[in-house]
């Protein structure tokens, strides 16, 4: 069966809106509905992560043709251990503060659905250069995601974006900075996201979903 | 038989590869991450050592140490097994070593690290005490250094400045009666007047915490019981 060749820029741009993994593929919630409470937070939190997933894609794709099938999954957890581990230790050598801040959740990459899915859906299937784009590319749909919803949730609870003030803390909703305000803003991105789907699928022509 | 051979290795090569690259990047960042760990506890020293009222530090500045040995010129107290006094009721611990410094006016300033145990795991803290001229204690300010297992956004606002600064101040009386915040006091709902009593509170023991970290007792409960297992170490070992 001849393989179906996908070009690089839909492989990068697949993650950003079209299969978001968080608003879409609705993976790693975990670690979002935690770090977001603050911009900054969800910005080394995304970044984190974009690092871990592009880079542990590109040494899976390396390797897939010498695993074999049965040890695929633990070659892969360890590989993106890995990752997470060299990750981890940077930044507690040089950005201390935020590595204070992102606590437990940096370790915990290790167990979020986003790099492993990928490892399997993409990267033991694709060859180096498209599996490196597709962890960046979902890296970035990760990134953005949690930055929407990180500067959303800053916002309404104290009424900045990156400690920079927006508007007075009168007008604060601290529900929004608690876990039911980090789902009552994700469901909002979610459903913003499937009607921007919906106006995009009825505008385009009749027969072009299938081309 | 073979293929269980063929595995084992692979496994063994990809496992020694990810070793190396580790150990690479452990050997790379060993020195910047105990720069970083080395400057956060300066940091916090420093910050323990300021009057959080007028911002002026309450020693000279000649002596806030800026280097690991000047640090350890400081140690008043510490213990090889890591741990100087340890209470499993609270549970507090006071951990090795402890600092001495000599105030401005003269008079002795205690300054401890010490963990309870929060949501997640252990909360450090670093507290400076006052001995005053009658002998009894002071504490000064706090800084939370360690609360990486915390829920960030609730748990995790521990350090934030406006609910560290609700532990800054707490009088001889309030130590002897046993700090707690105020949910543990049975002050809660809290009354409308209640800013206005929060020195007050401070005498009693009662720190107001549930209006600055709203769906999280357990962290400021963890402090809150750091500060008693300080108080008791210092009431055995230098009274």
């Amino acid at each position: 069966m001849a393989e179906n060749k996908l070009s690089d820029w839909a492989v990068l741009t697949a993650g950003w809106i079209k299969q978001n993994p968080t608003f879409v593929q609705v993976l790693g919630m975990c670690p979002v509905l935690a770090v977001s409470t603050s911009a900054e937070n969800a910005l080394g939190m995304g970044l984190a992560t974009l690092g871990v997933l592009a880079i542990s894609n590109l040494f899976i794709s390396f390797v897939r043709n010498i695993i074999p099938n049965e040890i695929r999954i633990p070659v892969y957890i360890s590989i993106i251990a890995a990752f997470v581990t060299m990750v981890n230790l940077l930044m507690h050598g040089y950005t201390y503060s935020l590595w204070v801040s992102l606590g437990i959740y940096i370790p915990l990459i290790v167990v979020n659905c986003i790099p492993l899915g990928r490892a399997e859906a993409f990267a033991s299937k694709h060859g180096p250069w498209q599996s490196f784009l597709d962890g960046l590319g979902m890296g970035i749909g990760f990134l953005g995601a949690i930055m929407l919803i990180g500067i959303t949730r800053e916002l309404f609870d104290a009424g900045t974006i990156f400690g920079y003030r927006i508007w007075p803390e009168a007008y604060n909703v601290f529900v929004v900075a608690l876990p039911p305000g980090a789902f009552l803003v994700i469901g909002l991105y979610m459903g913003l996201f499937r009607y921007i789907g919906k106006i995009r699928s009825e505008k385009k022509p009749q027969g072009s979903e299938n081309k | 038989m073979s293929n269980h051979i063929k595995v084992a290795l692979i496994l063994t090569v990809v496992m020694v590869i990810i070793g190396i690259g580790l150990a690479g990047i452990y050997l790379m960042t060993y020195a910047p991450i105990a720069k970083a760990d080395l400057n956060a506890d300066l940091e916090a020293i420093k910050f323990v050592l300021t009057d959080q009222t007028t911002g002026q530090l309450l020693v000279s500045q000649s002596q806030i140490p800026q280097t690991m040995a000047e640090l350890n010129a400081k140690i008043w107290k510490s213990d090889s097994s890591g741990v100087l006094y340890s209470n499993p009721k609270l549970p507090g611990y006071v951990l090795s070593p402890a600092y001495l410094f000599k105030g401005k006016d003269g008079s002795n300033i205690y300054v401890l690290t010490g963990y309870g145990i929060g949501f997640g795991g252990r909360v450090v803290t670093v507290a400076s005490f006052i001995q005053q001229k009658d002998g009894s204690f002071l504490e000064n300010s706090i800084d939370v250094i360690d609360y990486s297992n915390e829920t960030p956004g609730l748990g995790a606002k521990i350090n934030d400045p406006d609910v560290r600064s609700r532990f800054f101040d707490i009088p001889n009386s309030g130590l002897k009666d046993g700090v707690k915040v105020n949910k543990d006091a049975g002050l809660f709902p809290l009354p409308a007047n209640y800013l206005s009593k929060i020195n007050q509170y401070k005498a009693e023991g009662i720190v107001v915490t549930s209006d600055v970290m709203t769906g999280a007792t357990i962290t400021p409960r963890s402090v809150a019981n750091t500060l008693n297992a300080m108080y008791e170490f210092l009431e055995k070992e230098v009274k």
